[in-house]
Protein backbone atom coordinates (compact mmCIF):
# COMPACT_ATOMS: atom_id res chain seq x y z
CA UNK A 1 0.00 0.00 0.00
CA UNK A 2 2.85 2.32 0.77
CA UNK A 3 3.98 2.05 -2.83
CA UNK A 4 0.87 3.94 -3.88
CA UNK A 5 2.23 7.06 -2.26
CA UNK A 6 0.97 9.24 0.49
CA UNK A 7 -1.49 11.37 -1.45
CA UNK A 8 -3.32 8.43 -2.96
CA UNK A 9 -3.32 6.71 0.39
CA UNK A 10 -4.82 9.74 2.06
CA UNK A 11 -7.58 9.89 -0.52
CA UNK A 12 -8.38 6.19 -0.20
CA UNK A 13 -8.33 6.71 3.53
CA UNK A 14 -10.96 9.43 3.41
CA UNK A 15 -13.10 7.58 0.86
CA UNK A 16 -12.87 4.44 2.96
CA UNK A 17 -13.93 6.36 6.08
CA UNK A 18 -16.99 7.66 4.24
CA UNK A 19 -17.84 4.16 3.10
CA UNK A 20 -17.49 2.78 6.61
CA UNK A 21 -19.77 5.54 7.85
CA UNK A 22 -22.30 4.62 5.20
CA UNK A 23 -22.11 0.95 6.18
CA UNK A 24 -22.68 1.86 9.83
CA UNK A 25 -25.79 3.84 8.88
CA UNK A 26 -27.16 0.80 7.03
CA UNK A 27 -26.25 -1.54 9.88
CA UNK A 28 -28.17 0.74 12.22
CA UNK A 29 -31.20 -0.12 10.08
CA UNK A 30 -30.56 -3.83 10.53
CA UNK A 31 -28.96 -4.42 7.11
CA UNK A 32 -27.15 -7.74 7.39
CA UNK A 33 -25.42 -7.47 4.04
CA UNK A 34 -23.77 -4.24 5.14
CA UNK A 35 -22.79 -5.88 8.40
CA UNK A 36 -20.98 -8.65 6.50
CA UNK A 37 -19.35 -6.07 4.27
CA UNK A 38 -18.16 -4.08 7.27
CA UNK A 39 -16.84 -7.29 8.79
CA UNK A 40 -14.90 -8.25 5.70
CA UNK A 41 -13.36 -4.80 5.47
CA UNK A 42 -12.55 -4.15 9.10
CA UNK A 43 -12.15 -7.50 10.85
CA UNK A 44 -8.42 -7.97 10.03
CA UNK A 45 -7.71 -4.60 11.64
CA UNK A 46 -9.93 -5.22 14.67
CA UNK A 47 -8.82 -8.84 15.12
CA UNK A 48 -5.21 -7.61 15.00
CA UNK A 49 -6.07 -5.27 17.90
CA UNK A 50 -7.85 -8.00 19.90
CA UNK A 51 -4.88 -10.29 19.40
CA UNK A 52 -2.39 -7.59 20.32
CA UNK A 53 -4.22 -6.73 23.55
CA UNK A 54 -5.07 -10.28 24.58
CA UNK A 55 -2.12 -12.14 23.04
CA UNK A 56 -4.17 -15.32 23.01
CA UNK A 57 -5.99 -16.56 19.92
CA UNK A 58 -9.01 -18.13 21.62
CA UNK A 59 -9.62 -15.07 23.78
CA UNK A 60 -9.10 -12.78 20.81
CA UNK A 61 -11.68 -14.69 18.77
CA UNK A 62 -14.16 -14.45 21.62
CA UNK A 63 -13.47 -10.75 22.04
CA UNK A 64 -13.88 -10.19 18.30
CA UNK A 65 -17.33 -11.76 18.47
CA UNK A 66 -18.28 -9.38 21.26
CA UNK A 67 -16.86 -6.46 19.27
CA UNK A 68 -19.04 -7.12 16.22
CA UNK A 69 -22.09 -7.83 18.36
CA UNK A 70 -21.57 -4.46 20.02
CA UNK A 71 -21.27 -2.86 16.58
CA UNK A 72 -24.44 -4.60 15.42
CA UNK A 73 -26.32 -3.50 18.53
CA UNK A 74 -25.01 0.04 18.81
CA UNK A 75 -24.47 1.16 15.20
CA UNK A 76 -27.45 3.50 15.52
CA UNK A 77 -25.57 5.43 18.19
CA UNK A 78 -22.45 5.91 16.12
CA UNK A 79 -23.43 9.03 14.22
CA UNK A 80 -24.05 11.18 17.23
CA UNK A 81 -20.84 10.75 19.12
CA UNK A 82 -18.39 12.76 17.05
CA UNK A 83 -15.85 10.00 16.41
CA UNK A 84 -14.51 9.18 13.01
CA UNK A 85 -15.87 5.74 12.10
CA UNK A 86 -12.58 3.87 12.34
CA UNK A 87 -11.85 5.43 15.73
CA UNK A 88 -15.25 4.29 16.94
CA UNK A 89 -14.58 0.74 15.77
CA UNK A 90 -11.02 0.68 17.09
CA UNK A 91 -12.14 2.06 20.46
CA UNK A 92 -14.79 -0.66 20.78
CA UNK A 93 -12.26 -3.38 19.87
CA UNK A 94 -9.67 -2.03 22.26
CA UNK A 95 -12.08 -1.52 25.17
CA UNK A 96 -13.71 -4.94 24.86
CA UNK A 97 -10.30 -6.61 24.57
CA UNK A 98 -8.97 -4.80 27.64
CA UNK A 99 -12.12 -5.76 29.50
CA UNK A 100 -11.59 -9.42 28.58
CA UNK A 101 -7.94 -9.26 29.54
CA UNK A 102 -8.67 -7.81 32.96
CA UNK A 103 -11.37 -10.39 33.59
CA UNK A 104 -9.49 -13.52 32.53
CA UNK A 105 -6.16 -12.92 34.24
CA UNK A 106 -4.30 -15.42 32.07
CA UNK A 107 -0.66 -15.22 33.23
CA UNK A 108 1.49 -13.13 30.90
CA UNK A 109 3.82 -16.08 30.42
CA UNK A 110 0.96 -17.97 28.75
CA UNK A 111 0.32 -15.20 26.27
CA UNK A 112 1.84 -15.03 22.81
CA UNK A 113 4.93 -13.04 21.92
CA UNK A 114 4.57 -10.43 19.21
CA UNK A 115 6.46 -12.74 16.84
CA UNK A 116 3.90 -15.51 17.32
CA UNK A 117 0.94 -13.44 16.30
CA UNK A 118 0.78 -14.58 12.68
CA UNK A 119 0.19 -11.25 11.03
CA UNK A 120 -1.13 -11.26 7.49
CA UNK A 121 1.81 -11.17 5.09
CA UNK A 122 0.41 -8.39 2.96
CA UNK A 123 -2.72 -6.41 3.66
CA UNK A 124 -5.41 -7.35 1.12
CA UNK A 125 -7.01 -4.74 -1.10
CA UNK A 126 -10.02 -4.63 1.20
CA UNK A 127 -8.00 -3.80 4.27
CA UNK A 128 -8.78 -0.31 5.33
CA UNK A 129 -5.94 2.15 5.34
CA UNK A 130 -6.27 4.64 8.10
CA UNK A 131 -4.71 7.97 7.52
CA UNK A 132 -1.09 7.56 8.31
CA UNK A 133 -0.10 11.18 8.71
CA UNK A 134 -2.11 11.40 11.92
CA UNK A 135 -0.39 8.27 13.21
CA UNK A 136 2.99 9.76 12.32
CA UNK A 137 2.11 12.85 14.34
CA UNK A 138 1.27 10.77 17.40
CA UNK A 139 4.47 8.77 17.03
CA UNK A 140 6.55 11.94 16.83
CA UNK A 141 4.85 13.46 19.85
CA UNK A 142 5.30 10.28 21.89
CA UNK A 143 8.97 10.41 20.98
CA UNK A 144 9.23 13.82 22.59
CA UNK A 145 8.22 12.32 25.95
CA UNK A 146 10.69 10.60 28.24
CA UNK A 147 10.83 7.03 26.84
CA UNK A 148 9.37 5.41 29.97
CA UNK A 149 6.36 7.76 29.90
CA UNK A 150 5.70 7.07 26.23
CA UNK A 151 5.74 3.37 26.91
CA UNK A 152 3.34 3.86 29.84
CA UNK A 153 0.83 5.45 27.48
CA UNK A 154 1.25 2.61 25.01
CA UNK A 155 0.96 -0.14 27.57
CA UNK A 156 -2.10 1.47 29.13
CA UNK A 157 -3.74 1.50 25.70
CA UNK A 158 -2.52 -1.80 24.27
CA UNK A 159 -2.02 -3.94 27.39
CA UNK A 160 -4.74 -2.46 29.56
CA UNK A 161 -2.22 -1.66 32.29
CA UNK A 162 -3.64 0.18 35.27
CA UNK A 163 -1.90 2.73 37.47
CA UNK A 164 -1.30 -0.03 39.95
CA UNK A 165 0.41 -2.16 37.23
CA UNK A 166 2.48 0.83 36.15
CA UNK A 167 3.46 1.57 39.74
CA UNK A 168 4.58 -2.03 40.24
CA UNK A 169 6.57 -2.02 37.01
CA UNK A 170 8.36 1.22 37.82
CA UNK A 171 8.76 0.65 41.56
CA UNK A 172 7.43 4.05 42.55
CA UNK A 173 4.20 4.78 44.32
CA UNK A 174 0.94 5.09 42.51
CA UNK A 175 0.37 8.80 43.04
CA UNK A 176 3.84 9.57 41.76
CA UNK A 177 3.23 7.52 38.62
CA UNK A 178 -0.06 9.27 38.15
CA UNK A 179 1.47 12.71 38.52
CA UNK A 180 4.22 11.81 36.04
CA UNK A 181 1.81 10.44 33.51
CA UNK A 182 -0.62 13.34 33.75
CA UNK A 183 2.23 15.79 33.15
CA UNK A 184 3.26 13.75 30.16
CA UNK A 185 -0.29 13.70 28.84
CA UNK A 186 -0.35 17.51 28.99
CA UNK A 187 2.93 17.61 27.14
CA UNK A 188 1.52 15.20 24.57
CA UNK A 189 -1.56 17.38 24.16
CA UNK A 190 0.58 20.44 23.64
CA UNK A 191 2.65 18.68 20.97
CA UNK A 192 -0.40 17.28 19.16
CA UNK A 193 -2.04 20.68 18.94
CA UNK A 194 0.98 22.34 17.34
CA UNK B 1 -1.47 2.86 50.09
CA UNK B 2 -4.00 5.36 48.92
CA UNK B 3 -4.62 5.78 45.26
CA UNK B 4 -7.24 6.75 42.76
CA UNK B 5 -9.52 4.06 44.14
CA UNK B 6 -11.34 6.33 46.51
CA UNK B 7 -15.06 5.94 46.95
CA UNK B 8 -16.14 9.41 45.95
CA UNK B 9 -14.70 9.35 42.48
CA UNK B 10 -13.11 12.67 43.22
CA UNK B 11 -9.55 13.48 42.35
CA UNK B 12 -6.76 14.76 44.49
CA UNK B 13 -6.68 18.50 43.87
CA UNK B 14 -2.90 18.53 43.56
CA UNK B 15 -2.80 16.34 40.44
CA UNK B 16 -1.70 18.29 37.36
CA UNK B 17 -3.54 18.46 34.07
CA UNK B 18 -7.18 19.09 35.02
CA UNK B 19 -9.92 17.83 32.74
CA UNK B 20 -7.60 17.40 29.78
CA UNK B 21 -5.48 14.84 31.58
CA UNK B 22 -8.56 13.35 33.21
CA UNK B 23 -10.17 12.77 29.79
CA UNK B 24 -7.00 11.10 28.54
CA UNK B 25 -6.93 8.86 31.60
CA UNK B 26 -10.56 7.98 30.94
CA UNK B 27 -9.83 6.97 27.34
CA UNK B 28 -6.77 4.98 28.44
CA UNK B 29 -8.87 3.16 31.03
CA UNK B 30 -6.76 4.40 33.95
CA UNK B 31 -9.56 5.74 36.14
CA UNK B 32 -10.97 3.82 39.08
CA UNK B 33 -14.58 2.71 38.96
CA UNK B 34 -15.68 5.57 41.16
CA UNK B 35 -13.85 8.07 39.00
CA UNK B 36 -15.37 6.60 35.84
CA UNK B 37 -18.85 6.96 37.30
CA UNK B 38 -18.23 10.55 38.31
CA UNK B 39 -16.68 11.32 34.94
CA UNK B 40 -19.51 9.77 32.95
CA UNK B 41 -21.99 11.61 35.11
CA UNK B 42 -20.48 14.86 33.86
CA UNK B 43 -20.08 13.83 30.22
CA UNK B 44 -23.63 14.12 29.00
CA UNK B 45 -23.93 17.66 30.34
CA UNK B 46 -20.50 18.96 29.32
CA UNK B 47 -19.83 19.22 25.58
CA UNK B 48 -16.27 20.44 26.19
CA UNK B 49 -15.52 17.30 28.13
CA UNK B 50 -17.06 15.19 25.34
CA UNK B 51 -14.82 16.96 22.86
CA UNK B 52 -11.77 16.18 25.00
CA UNK B 53 -12.71 12.52 25.09
CA UNK B 54 -13.18 12.38 21.32
CA UNK B 55 -9.89 14.23 20.85
CA UNK B 56 -7.95 11.69 22.88
CA UNK B 57 -9.82 8.69 21.48
CA UNK B 58 -8.92 9.82 17.95
CA UNK B 59 -5.25 10.23 18.79
CA UNK B 60 -4.86 7.13 20.91
CA UNK B 61 -6.56 5.04 18.23
CA UNK B 62 -3.50 5.85 16.12
CA UNK B 63 -1.43 3.74 18.51
CA UNK B 64 -2.99 0.75 16.74
CA UNK B 65 -1.49 1.87 13.44
CA UNK B 66 1.56 -0.30 14.07
CA UNK B 67 -0.52 -3.32 15.09
CA UNK B 68 -0.48 -5.81 12.22
CA UNK B 69 -3.74 -6.88 10.58
CA UNK B 70 -4.69 -10.49 11.15
CA UNK B 71 -7.52 -12.18 9.25
CA UNK B 72 -9.77 -13.98 11.74
CA UNK B 73 -10.75 -17.64 11.12
CA UNK B 74 -13.90 -18.05 9.01
CA UNK B 75 -15.85 -19.67 11.84
CA UNK B 76 -15.82 -16.43 13.83
CA UNK B 77 -18.15 -14.62 11.44
CA UNK B 78 -20.54 -17.57 11.52
CA UNK B 79 -20.64 -17.44 15.32
CA UNK B 80 -21.21 -13.69 15.25
CA UNK B 81 -24.08 -14.06 12.82
CA UNK B 82 -25.71 -16.75 14.93
CA UNK B 83 -25.47 -14.51 17.95
CA UNK B 84 -26.41 -11.27 16.18
CA UNK B 85 -29.18 -12.49 13.90
CA UNK B 86 -30.57 -15.12 16.25
CA UNK B 87 -33.63 -12.96 16.68
CA UNK B 88 -34.77 -12.22 13.15
CA UNK B 89 -37.05 -9.40 14.15
CA UNK B 90 -35.49 -6.03 14.68
CA UNK B 91 -36.72 -4.49 17.91
CA UNK B 92 -38.94 -1.49 17.34
CA UNK B 93 -36.79 0.83 19.40
CA UNK B 94 -33.88 0.28 17.05
CA UNK B 95 -35.94 1.39 14.11
CA UNK B 96 -37.18 4.47 15.86
CA UNK B 97 -34.21 5.73 17.84
CA UNK B 98 -32.32 7.41 14.98
CA UNK B 99 -35.39 9.40 14.00
CA UNK B 100 -37.17 9.98 17.24
CA UNK B 101 -34.30 11.58 19.05
CA UNK B 102 -32.73 14.90 18.30
CA UNK B 103 -29.00 14.98 17.80
CA UNK B 104 -28.44 16.34 21.26
CA UNK B 105 -30.37 13.66 23.07
CA UNK B 106 -28.79 11.03 20.86
CA UNK B 107 -25.37 12.40 21.70
CA UNK B 108 -26.06 12.10 25.38
CA UNK B 109 -27.17 8.51 24.99
CA UNK B 110 -24.26 7.72 22.71
CA UNK B 111 -21.83 8.88 25.33
CA UNK B 112 -23.54 7.03 28.08
CA UNK B 113 -23.62 3.84 26.05
CA UNK B 114 -20.47 3.94 23.97
CA UNK B 115 -18.02 5.48 26.33
CA UNK B 116 -19.45 3.79 29.34
CA UNK B 117 -19.45 0.54 27.42
CA UNK B 118 -17.28 -1.25 29.92
CA UNK B 119 -19.57 -0.46 32.75
CA UNK B 120 -23.02 -1.10 31.41
CA UNK B 121 -25.34 -0.50 34.32
CA UNK B 122 -28.34 -2.45 33.18
CA UNK B 123 -31.32 -2.69 35.50
CA UNK B 124 -31.38 -5.73 37.71
CA UNK B 125 -32.72 -8.80 35.93
CA UNK B 126 -34.34 -11.82 37.49
CA UNK B 127 -32.93 -15.30 37.70
CA UNK B 128 -34.60 -17.59 35.17
CA UNK B 129 -35.31 -21.28 35.60
CA UNK B 130 -36.57 -24.05 33.35
CA UNK B 131 -37.45 -27.59 34.32
CA UNK B 132 -36.37 -29.76 31.45
CA UNK B 133 -38.53 -32.83 31.43
CA UNK B 134 -38.18 -35.74 29.05
CA UNK B 135 -41.20 -37.64 27.86
CA UNK B 136 -40.26 -41.26 28.35
CA UNK B 137 -36.88 -41.53 30.06
CA UNK B 138 -37.86 -40.18 33.45
CA UNK B 139 -35.17 -37.62 32.93
CA UNK B 140 -35.28 -34.29 34.75
CA UNK B 141 -32.84 -31.46 34.41
CA UNK B 142 -32.85 -27.94 35.71
CA UNK B 143 -31.62 -25.01 33.64
CA UNK B 144 -30.82 -21.85 35.57
CA UNK B 145 -29.76 -18.51 34.16
CA UNK B 146 -27.95 -16.36 36.73
CA UNK B 147 -27.89 -12.71 35.59
CA UNK B 148 -25.20 -11.74 38.13
CA UNK B 149 -22.60 -14.06 36.69
CA UNK B 150 -24.24 -14.06 33.24
CA UNK B 151 -24.13 -17.81 33.18
CA UNK B 152 -26.50 -20.51 32.01
CA UNK B 153 -26.22 -23.62 34.16
CA UNK B 154 -27.75 -27.01 33.48
CA UNK B 155 -27.77 -29.86 35.94
CA UNK B 156 -29.29 -33.34 35.90
CA UNK B 157 -31.60 -34.06 38.81
CA UNK B 158 -33.26 -37.36 38.02
CA UNK B 159 -32.73 -40.14 35.48
CA UNK B 160 -29.90 -41.16 33.22
CA UNK B 161 -28.59 -39.49 30.12
CA UNK B 162 -27.84 -41.73 27.16
CA UNK B 163 -24.17 -42.75 27.43
CA UNK B 164 -21.59 -42.03 24.74
CA UNK B 165 -23.77 -39.53 22.95
CA UNK B 166 -23.05 -35.97 22.03
CA UNK B 167 -25.60 -33.83 23.87
CA UNK B 168 -26.15 -30.23 22.92
CA UNK B 169 -27.91 -27.39 24.74
CA UNK B 170 -30.10 -25.11 22.60
CA UNK B 171 -31.99 -21.90 23.16
CA UNK B 172 -35.13 -21.36 21.13
CA UNK B 173 -35.96 -17.63 21.44
CA UNK B 174 -39.57 -16.82 22.26
CA UNK B 175 -39.67 -14.74 19.07
CA UNK B 176 -39.60 -17.93 17.03
CA UNK B 177 -36.15 -17.13 15.64
CA UNK B 178 -33.71 -19.89 14.74
CA UNK B 179 -32.39 -21.98 17.65
CA UNK B 180 -29.06 -20.93 19.12
CA UNK B 181 -26.51 -23.61 20.02
CA UNK B 182 -25.19 -22.95 23.54
CA UNK B 183 -22.65 -25.74 23.77
CA UNK B 184 -22.35 -29.36 24.89
CA UNK B 185 -23.99 -30.73 28.02
CA UNK B 186 -21.55 -32.33 30.46
CA UNK B 187 -23.29 -35.60 31.41
CA UNK B 188 -21.92 -36.07 34.94
CA UNK B 189 -21.52 -32.60 36.31
CA UNK B 190 -22.96 -29.11 36.31
CA UNK B 191 -22.64 -27.50 32.91
CA UNK B 192 -21.89 -23.76 33.09
CA UNK B 193 -21.98 -21.64 29.98
CA UNK B 194 -21.15 -17.94 29.91
CA UNK B 195 -23.92 -16.05 28.12
CA UNK B 196 -22.85 -13.36 25.66
CA UNK B 197 -24.35 -9.87 26.01
CA UNK B 198 -26.36 -10.07 22.83
CA UNK B 199 -28.16 -13.23 23.87
CA UNK B 200 -29.35 -12.23 27.31
CA UNK B 201 -32.33 -10.26 26.10
CA UNK B 202 -33.58 -13.38 24.30
CA UNK B 203 -33.61 -15.53 27.40
CA UNK B 204 -36.89 -14.65 29.13
CA UNK B 205 -39.56 -16.96 27.76
CA UNK B 206 -37.09 -18.86 25.60
CA UNK B 207 -37.18 -22.65 25.45
CA UNK B 208 -34.13 -24.57 26.59
CA UNK B 209 -33.73 -27.90 24.82
CA UNK B 210 -31.27 -30.75 25.09
CA UNK B 211 -30.66 -32.62 21.87
CA UNK B 212 -28.81 -35.78 21.02
CA UNK B 213 -26.57 -34.82 18.10
CA UNK B 214 -25.90 -37.31 15.35
CA UNK B 215 -22.20 -37.96 14.92
CA UNK B 216 -21.99 -37.54 11.16
CA UNK B 217 -24.71 -35.02 10.52
CA UNK B 218 -23.84 -31.88 8.60
CA UNK B 219 -24.08 -28.78 10.76
CA UNK B 220 -27.33 -27.01 10.11
CA UNK B 221 -29.72 -24.57 11.72
CA UNK B 222 -30.78 -26.52 14.77
CA UNK B 223 -30.42 -29.97 16.31
CA UNK B 224 -29.36 -32.80 14.02
CA UNK B 225 -30.91 -35.46 16.25
CA UNK B 226 -33.85 -35.96 18.61
CA UNK B 227 -34.64 -33.49 21.40
CA UNK B 228 -34.50 -35.33 24.75
CA UNK B 229 -35.88 -32.70 27.09
CA UNK B 230 -37.14 -29.17 26.98
CA UNK B 231 -38.57 -26.42 29.15
CA UNK B 232 -39.33 -22.69 29.17
CA UNK B 233 -37.14 -20.18 31.03
CA UNK B 234 -39.18 -18.12 33.48
CA UNK B 235 -38.53 -16.24 36.73
CA UNK B 236 -39.52 -17.97 40.00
Amino acid sequence: MRAKGKVVELVTGIAAQDEIEDLLARIAMGDRKSFRELYSRTSPKLFGICLRVLRDRAEAEEALQDVYLRIWDKADLYRANGYSPMTWLITIARNISVDHRRRTKLPDSDRLDAAEQLADETPGPETLTIMRDAADQLRQCLQELPPDRASMVQSAYLDGETYSDLAKATGVNLNTVRTWLRRSLMQLRECLSR
Amino acid sequence: MTGPDDQTGGMSPDLPGGDTALSAEYVLGLLSEGEVRAFEGRLSAEPDLQAEVVYWAEHFADITDTVPDVTPPKAVLRQIEIRAFGDTRKPLWRQLVPYALGALAAAAIAFAVNLGGLLDTAPERPHLYADLVAGDRGLELLAHYAPGSETLMVRRDVGELPADRSLQIWIYPASGAAPIPMGPLAPDQLTSIPVPDALRSQFPGATVAISEELADAAPGVGPTGPVLARGVLTPR
